[in-house]
């Protein structure tokens, strides 16, 4: 419907769309316009004025960045004039910016290890500088071909380098004030941890009163990083390495499948990554962990060989040697009396691979994830709905009209998915709910924050629900289109009066009605979860009373709506897709499914076994117990407590496949060294369903494989046939072959970017929504809810609840940050937020020392009585502690162990007298 | 439909009346008079009066313009005109009590003349002074008559007239007529033709709609806006309201600087009594408009007054320029259309409405229609706020009106519409006041402030004050503004202190160049201006500066002659900011 418009560029025809800018055209067209404040994906701004073009009949040198294309325009960006007034702006601005080699004819050969024979300043040689060669400005003042012979005045501003907050340096003797971190920060992250402070020739960016990030509210996504066009804003990590490539590949620390590009130098280290801006799965934005987080793909400590243990020590062997033993112990193990634990971050094509081992080598559906898996979240959306995955896309909830954000720490656990959600938010289109007990950085921007007791978060939704159809806000002609079982809904929905439901749950009655109206009425909605800290019993009716309320609200299928289970690990819905789970087979066939099991007879030449497997968590119980006595573990796993180690340790035998020799790869027999996922090729798929290339950045480091490669091999060891092809193209054809909604999928037509399942043909476009044209040749069902239960009284010994918090920067709270080693830490008070009931009960009085006990930590502080919930007791912790831990940690790869929020049984006393 | 308003009418004239029937004693409380003292006058007044047992009413006005003469304070018997006394101390208010408001005397020493009909002898008359006789007040026709607290003295000297008419007979399109008619042009500086302006707005799609009225009025030298708001704020408050109706806007915001407090209460105390009145809020005055208004404050920054920044401050942010398009008409404050106007602009719109647009056309001078509005300091024997009509010239202005400089000096130049605005020479006293006149001869109208400077100024000092203004109040946003204000201040210096080197001549140009056609806004535009100007009138005085490295008035060697610090050096103390006291 929207007609195009052409303009003319530069003697170029060139054509736009509606609502474009002459710069924007201009690159569509591929015509340079020199800019330096400008960035794709931001609001113009207009401050550098490195754009200014000629339009003709139109008075002046507009700017082409805030300059709308508009039909019939005639631009000329080059002509002499331009040129000149682009001069005088760079001269002015070279003025305070060093460029000591910019006007020196030695430049390109000059190293920063030679001694310059012009007397230019340390601090003003380009050399020196750790963008050089990627800095816009100095292509910029090549581009220009500035003379730089001007009697103007230089000053270096003098100003000390600000190296204390983890993970980024800044140095503003470099900033040229484009605020383009202070605009991606506010209009794209809608944090606003950084601004503009003072006025005029000393106009800089900082923090507002000049604190540290760890107050200011930053989140360490790096955004700034990204985009600043000059040495400002530096990784502090490999800051002054030359990267030699660059190579796209997907973000391995959580399912949001960011794609990042990995920098690497000359001797094949990954040195830096930043998003990747015209990719949909995340639109440039990294989070603290992606960013930051990819230094233990290149760590010195990784394992390079295999190890066996002779005696109490592993020794150094061969990959025959090891895959020999593995072969030879493992083949006495078969049935039931094994058990594959995958690690989250294994590719489709690993996870492929582990499961037909086995299942076709080792004769058992014992084979899960070893991340803390929560089946539950997707389980009910398969009965209901028929797919278990997210039904929408995550960068469409920008413009959703209301977001309900179940349990979920999304801004530490899938950073990125939080950033549409702020974005609409902040543009105050989108009303956000947040429903949590716990003070997660969301609550900040929520318009609504319900925080129920623990154990109650289903019968809180089902109030929820009850309201929505009580109000009449359900979607009708949805539900007759497509859904049956509303009767019966309504009917289980008669325990959930508004009054029952606020007396369980601790929430007021008018909060409840709030959040049914703004879902019931704010179209497109979407709910986001993750069932942090819900109860093992709680979980399925939960996420069944979510699915019903986005059926009845007619939140399925429609841009911007959908359920967005939050899963754990990075691949997570891959595996899943791939079979890699004890129930299911690849393409979600049951294992017990007769009709279709001969499918994967004919393709393995061996049947897989027909009973349900265990999961992870019953798997360790079982080797606690002794009833799997072998297992090949790969990649350790943050969900592995000592117990669950100890036990592994006491197998009869344990293969481990790890990075690192770490606390698993300890209580092993055999250790294989494992290839990072920086150093494979394959695929993930994102929690969207959007299968992505892991591109192999850095070849694997040492002799370490991928563990398709290893269970491939130990495959033909143990004398099974099938497993030669192991590259993962082939292996993708396998599981294209076998799942239908990967039929259509393949690594060469990945190349191109990501595809979002189902996709059954290789010319099908991918599924960016699930269920848009109904739910295929069945309707979804309703499910009835059960009855709400009222959380099992609490242990006498921990009556009260601890319910951690983590929030950007907190007002007021007597925070203070000390620097020790060059390095800023925040030392406060901690607050223990208690409510005044149970406080009198506890005879504790506001503002008391207490000490709050859990079984796995103490806290010492001040009592705040200012909690809303009975028997809950809060604290809250600032993201920059959370930053300086993970940058200050000596782990080789921290990201994968980022403490989460967790609710634990706790108890308080006064400590202090009087 | 006009019966809300006669009500109003009808009690506001039984007060004045009751006012007029009795002695009242005005004094001078703007900012002027305050300066000068005022408040202890007023004070001292009040009480000598009720000592004395006296009926007499002794009430403030805002600022008459004669800013020289105050503390002023005027006298007026039933039936007398008002005998001003000028410069009046806290010691002379018995003595002045006893004699003219007790007695039926006056003080023909202490007096400055006498205003309105009758003659007391030995006392001249103001309307035949030189700084009365060429003036036209229409802004300001109540300026320094009436109580700014009190909306009924407003309404008895014509206030609301103009409103009840429109809302209650005239179509919004009738009142654009009638400021078409007027040939009404925008006193911000920009001198947009108002009409059109409003036009672009009542084009654009409401409901949601804004009237801004800018009283930033950051000028050095200027401070005719808030001399309005300070001396007569309804008939602000009803332009706005009439913007408004004509355009379909729902509210306004009337932006001034935080700090102001006479402008700030005043403004706040007249919104108040409009809605208290039934001519803001739910159904204007029972008609089917309604409209809302508010004070909004803004921090210190020249550049908030720019119509965009101003936009920004208003909605909270830091006040920077944004670009355009698109324009404020289409997207404004809030993301809704948005019209500025200059207070001045729309202190008209009552007096045009009421007396009609060919009325208003009549007064001025080709296409300059109506009255500047002028502040006139500096080195001058009378400093004031005087209204004129379009026409007369510089010399008149300077020359006759303000006196020229004091002392038997002479005058050297003038600096006309703010610091962005020319340093005009002596040659330029037959210049027509008008704002093409004004435009040819290398300065603006701007906001109607003149600075006459008399033979003790130096042009190069005088330019680097200018820059130093302009420098600090550069947003710092867009490169060339930001860093060529800095240069140029820089070089001004190095001259003013007798370092200036010939090359400086054609370096400053040469900035100025990248600014005129580079920066984003106005400020940066216009930021060579006071250079230009000053290097085309007073050449020499630059030249001298450099060649024989010494100032030739002297007013370089002050104690700005310490080269300031102003190279774009954060030493490190912008982020030791201030903790903020807690309250």
């Amino acid at each position: 419907m929207s007609s195009t418009i052409s303009l003319t560029i530069d003697g170029v025809e060139v054509t736009a769309n509606p609502g474009q800018t002459v710069i924007q055209a201009a690159m569509d067209a591929g015509i340079y316009i020199p800019y330096l404040c400008y960035w794709p994906g931001m609001k113009p701004y207009g401050a550098c004025r490195m754009c200014l073009v000629e339009v003709e009949g139109q008075r002046g040198t507009p700017a082409s960045c805030t300059l709308p294309a508009a039909n019939g325009m005639v631009v000329r960006s080059a002509t002499p004039q331009i040129q000149e007034l682009r001069e005088g702006i760079l001269e002015l601005l070279l003025s305070e910016h060093p460029h000591g080699c910019l006007t020196c004819h030695r430049s390109e050969l000059c190293g920063p290890q030679d001694i310059c024979l012009r007397h230019v300043r340390v601090t003003d040689r380009c050399v020196l500088c750790p963008k050089n060669e990627r800095c816009e400005l100095k292509d910029t003042v090549r581009y220009v071909r500035a003379s730089m012979e001007t009697p103007l005045t230089y000053a270096y501003r003098n100003l000390p380098v600000e190296t204390a907050d983890p993970f980024y340096d800044r140095d503003y003797n470099l900033c040229i004030v484009c605020a383009r971190c202070v605009r991606v920060c506010e209009e794209v992250r809608g944090d606003d941890a950084i601004g503009m402070v003072d006025r005029a020739g000393t106009v800089l960016v900082g923090t507002s009163r000049g604190t540290s990030l760890l107050e200011s509210g930053c989140e360490f996504c790096g955004a700034c990083v990204d985009v600043c066009p000059v040495g400002a804003l530096v990784e502090r990590r490999h800051k002054w390495n030359k990267a030699v490539r660059e190579v796209q590949t997907t973000c391995p620390h959580c399912p949001v499948g960011c794609q990042i590009n990995l920098q690497v130098d000359a001797r094949d280290r990954v040195i830096r990554g930043s998003g990747v801006w015209c990719e949909e799965a995340n639109r440039g934005q990294l989070c603290f962990k992606g960013k930051f987080g990819m230094e233990f793909v290149s760590h010195r400590s990784r394992l390079t060989r295999p190890l066996i243990r002779r005696g109490d020590v592993l020794e150094e062997a061969s990959w025959d040697e090891a895959l020999d033993l593995a072969a030879e112990r493992l083949g006495a193990h078969r049935g039931d009396a094994f058990a594959l634990l995958m690690s989250p971050r294994s590719t489709n094509e690993e996870a492929y691979v582990a499961q037909r081992f086995a299942r076709a080598v080792m004769g058992t559906n014992n084979v899960d994830l070893s991340s803390d898996g929560r089946p539950e979240q997707v389980l009910p959306l398969g009965r209901i709905l028929g797919t278990m995955a997210a039904t929408g896309s995550v960068q469409e909830l920008e413009d959703a009209g209301c977001v309900l954000v179940v349990s979920s720490n999304t801004t530490e656990d899938h950073n990125v998915a939080a950033v549409p959600i702020k974005k609409g938010r902040r543009r105050g289109t989108l009303k956000l709910i947040v429903v949590d007990p716990r003070e997660v950085e969301l609550t900040r921007h929520a318009d609504l924050w319900l925080r129920p007791h623990l154990g109650t978060e289903a019968t809180l939704l089902g109030g929820i629900l009850r309201a929505v159809l009580d109000e009449g806000l359900e979607d009708g002609e949805f539900l007759a289109a497509g859904c049956d079982g509303l009767d019966g809904l309504r009917d289980s929905l008669a325990p959930f009066a508004l009054s029952a439901v606020a007396e369980s749950t601790g929430v007021a009655e008018d909060q409840i009605a709030q959040a049914a109206r703004w879902f019931g009425e704010e179209r497109p909605g979407a709910i986001v979860y993750a069932l942090d800290n819900v109860p093992l019993d709680q979980r399925t009716p939960l996420v069944e009373t979510l699915v019903n309320l986005a059926l009845v609200t007619g939140n399925v299928g429609r841009p911007s709506s959908g359920l967005f289970p939050l899963r754990n690990g990075a691949n997570e819905q891959g595996a899943w897709d791939v079979g890699c789970t004890p129930a299911l087979l690849p393409g979600y066939v049951p294992v017990d499914d007769e009709a279709v099991r001969g499918r994967f007879e004919t393709a393995w030449g061996v049947a897989p076994p027909s009973n349900p497997g265990m999961a992870s968590r019953e798997a360790i119980e079982a080797m606690q117990r002794g009833d799997v006595k072998a297992a090949v573990v790969v990649g350790d796993s943050s969900a592995f407590s000592d117990d669950a180690l100890h036990a592994m340790g006491h197998l009869d035998f344990l293969v481990v496949q790890d990075l690192f020799l770490g606390d698993l790869a300890n209580v092993a027999d055999v250790v294989l060294p494992l290839a990072a996922p920086a150093e494979l090729d394959g695929t993930y798929t994102s929690l969207e369903r959007r299968v992505q290339l892991v591109r192999c950045t850095v070849p694997p480091k040492g002799e370490s494989r991928t563990s398709s490669w290893a269970l491939s091999d130990l495959a033909r060891r143990m004398g099974a046939s099938g497993f030669d092809d192991t590259t993962p193209a082939a292996l993708m054809g396998q599981i294209a072959s076998l799942a239908p909604d990967y039929a259509g999928i393949t690594h060469a037509r990945l190349e191109q970017g990501g595809v979002q399942w189902p996709c059954p043909e290789s010319d099908h476009p991918g599924t960016p929504r699930l269920h848009a044209d109904g739910f295929g040749d069945r309707r979804a069902a309703l499910s009835p809810l059960q009855a709400p239960r009222r959380p099992a009284a609490p242990p006498t010994e921990f009556p009260l609840l601890h319910v951690p918090g983590r929030v950007l920067a907190a007002q007021g709270a007597g925070i203070e940050v000390v620097r020790t080693n060059g390095r800023s830490a925040v030392r406060r008070g901690e607050t223990v937020e208690m409510h005044p009931e149970d406080a009198r009960s506890l005879g504790i009085v506001d503002g008391d020392d207490v000490a709050l006990q859990t079984p796995f930590q103490r806290i010492q502080g001040r009592a705040s009585l200012t909690g809303r919930l009975r028997g809950v007791v809060g604290t809250t912790a600032l993201f920059g502690e959370l930053a300086v831990d993970l940058d200050a940690s000596t782990d080789p790869d921290p990201m994968l162990r980022v403490p989460g929020l967790d609710v634990a049984p706790a108890r308080v006393t006064r400590t202090s007298d009087g | 439909m006009a019966e809300p308003f006669e009500a109003l009418q009808q009690e506001a004239r039984d007060r004045q009346a009751t006012l007029e029937a009795r002695v009242r004693v005005r004094v001078g409380t703007a900012v002027c008079g305050h300066a000068a003292g005022s408040a202890a006058v007023l004070d001292a007044l009040q009480s000598e009066v009720a000592a004395q047992g006296l009926t007499a009413t002794v009430h403030e006005v805002g600022c008459i313009g004669l800013c020289y003469a105050e503390p002023l304070v005027d006298v007026q018997r039933p039936g007398g005109p008002r005998v001003f006394y000028r410069n009046v101390t806290r010691e002379q208010v018995p003595a002045l009590v006893t004699a003219a408001v007790a007695g039926d005397g006056a003080l023909p020493d202490l007096a400055l003349g006498t205003l309105g009909e009758g003659v007391v002898p030995g006392i001249p008359r103001i309307e035949d002074s030189p700084q009365w006789k060429h003036q036209v007040r229409v802004a300001l026709r109540n300026c320094g008559d009436i109580d700014p607290w009190d909306i009924h003295q407003y309404i008895a000297a014509g206030g609301y007239e103009a409103l009840s008419r429109a809302v209650g007979t005239m179509t919004p399109q009738d009142v654009l007529d009638q400021v078409a008619a007027s040939g009404l042009r925008g006193r911000g500086g920009a001198a947009f033709p108002t009409a059109t302006k409003w036009s672009f707005l009542v084009r654009s799609p409401g409901p949601e709609k804004y009237i801004l009225a800018n009283c930033e009025e950051g000028d050095p030298g200027a401070y005719n806006d808030k001399g309005i708001l300070e001396s007569d704020p309804h008939s602000l408050v009803e332009g706005a309201i009439l913007a408004g109706y004509t355009t379909g806007a729902s509210m306004a915001y009337v932006f001034i600087r935080h700090g102001h407090e006479g402008p700030i209460e005043r403004t706040r105390n007249a919104i108040q009594q409009a809605y208290d009145a039934g001519l803001l809020g739910e159904r204007v005055l029972g008609s089917d408009f309604s409209f809302e208004m508010e004070v909004a404050l803004v921090g210190e920054s020249y550049v908030s007054g720019e119509e965009t920044a101003l936009m920004e401050a208003i909605e909270g942010k830091r006040a920077m320029p944004r670009a355009r398009p698109p324009f404020p008409a289409a997207v404004g404050v809030f993301g809704k259309p948005s019209n500025i106007n200059n207070v001045k602009t729309l202190s008209y719109v009552p007096e045009i409405v009421r007396r009609g647009g060919e009325w208003f056309s009549g007064i001025g001078y080709g296409r300059s229609k109506g009255t500047a509005i002028l502040c006139m300091n500096g080195n001058v024997t009378y400093p004031g706020m005087y209204e004129v009509p379009f026409g007369l010239t510089l010399g008149q202005v300077v020359v006759e009106m303000a006196g020229g400089a004091p002392d038997g000096r002479s005058v050297k130049l003038l600096q006309t519409g703010g610091p962005l605005g020319g340093v005009l020479g002596i040659d330029s006293l037959g210049t027509v006041l008008d704002f093409e006149s004004m435009a040819a001869a290398g300065a603006i109208m701007g906001s109607g402030g003149i600075i006459v400077g008399d033979d003790r100024v130096c042009a190069v000092d005088l330019a680097r004050n200018l820059v130093a203004f302009c420098q600090f109040e550069s947003c710092g946003k867009c490169f060339p503004c930001r860093l060529g204000m800095t240069h140029l201040l820089d070089v001004l210096e190095r001259i003013s202190a007798g370092h200036g080197h010939p090359r400086d001549l054609a370096l400053m140009p040469s900035v100025g160049a990248a600014m005129a056609q580079g920066a984003m806004c106005g400020h940066g535009q216009l930021g060579f201006n006071p250079i230009s100007s000053a290097l085309r009138s007073f050449g020499d005085d630059f030249r001298v500066h450099i060649e024989e490295r010494r100032c030739p008035t002297g007013a370089c060697d002050g104690p700005y002659r310490r080269p300031m610090r102003t190279r774009p050096v954060a030493t490190g103390e912008w982020y030791a900011q201030p903790q903020h006291v807690r309250s």
